[in-house]
């Protein structure tokens, strides 16, 4: 799967045209470590030298998708990456059978759920923000969230979607995305679990 | 998606029978509960293959190892 889509850059707030694909492999994998990962480290220097910003800094700095490269063969896992001018802007880690619903009405039923989405650190305002840098592209994180959606329909689960949100993605997801806060979960740290109904993954496609 | 080939399943009554139980109680179809029973198995398959073990857990907090073949 290869499909053009559109993102935003973030300094002129023109749409413009990227890429979003599943064929994921290792060479994105090192791509992530060795262009994202300094960003990331230097940002989350910068912000830690500042007053109050012990919440800025990225929760997910550590992550390292060339750990992952053992289930790229595996049916049960889905990657994603989205590029633009073919440099990698953002990457989405999906599973299809290690979680099922929460919620009362759906509690059981497979859904997609979405392990690890991350922006490359340059479209992320406040990290460029700590280097004085300006952010590149908005939408990325959002244009992946659309393809796990899309996913659960084609795969059958109805647009069933759930994920653990990180506290600073909480607002997004509940308000914006309109999923539905379940609780906690004391066996992921204390994340909130968040998920969508087919009613609500419509609603969302749909832009309502 | 990828592009998808297909083939003739021959199934008994009875694995019929469980399949359209499944199918109904996780609303799915039969082709896209097949294909979930395909991902699980290959997944449970490599995560035994490199030395892990899968492990029921009852009420009483006790494991029993499951054997998959």
């Amino acid at each position: 799967m290869r499909e053009t889509i559109q993102i935003i850059d973030a300094q002129t707030g023109a749409p413009v045209d990227a890429e979003i694909f599943d064929e994921v492999a290792l060479p994105h994998f090192i791509e992530t470590q060795a262009e994202w990962r300094p960003v990331i480290l230097a940002a989350a220097r910068a912000l830690s030298q500042q007053p109050n910003q012990g919440l800025l800094i990225p929760r997910h700095f550590h992550w390292d998708w060339t750990r992952k490269e053992a289930e790229l063969k595996l049916l049960a896992v889905k990657f994603y990456g989205l590029a633009h001018a073919g440099k990698l802007q953002g990457i989405m880690k999906v599973e299809t059978v290690a979680h099922s619903c929460r919620l009362p009405e759906q509690q059981g039923k497979p859904l997609v759920y979405i392990d690890y989405i991350e922006s490359a650190p340059w479209n992320i305002k406040k990290l460029m923000g700590a280097l004085g840098q300006p952010q590149r592209f908005r939408a990325v994180g959002t244009r992946l969230f659309e393809a796990a959606v899309l996913q659960s329909q084609e795969e059958g689960f109805r647009g069933r979607l759930g994920l653990h949100s990180l506290p600073g993605s909480e607002g997004f997801y509940i308000n914006e995305s309109g999923m539905t806060p379940v609780g906690r979960d004391p066996h992921k740290e204390n994340l909130l679990w968040c998920e969508f109904t087919r009613e609500q993954a419509e609603k969302y496609l749909a832009g309502e | 998606m990828n592009q998808k080939r297909t083939m003739t399943l021959n199934l008994t009554d009875q694995e019929m029978s469980v399949l359209d139980q499944l199918s109904v109680q996780k609303d799915l179809s039969k082709t896209a509960l097949i294909r979930q029973a395909l991902r699980l198995y290959q997944l449970v398959d490599a995560r035994i293959t490199r030395g892990e073990k899968l492990f029921f857990e009852d009420h009483d907090k006790q494991k029993a190892e499951l054997m998959v073949l």
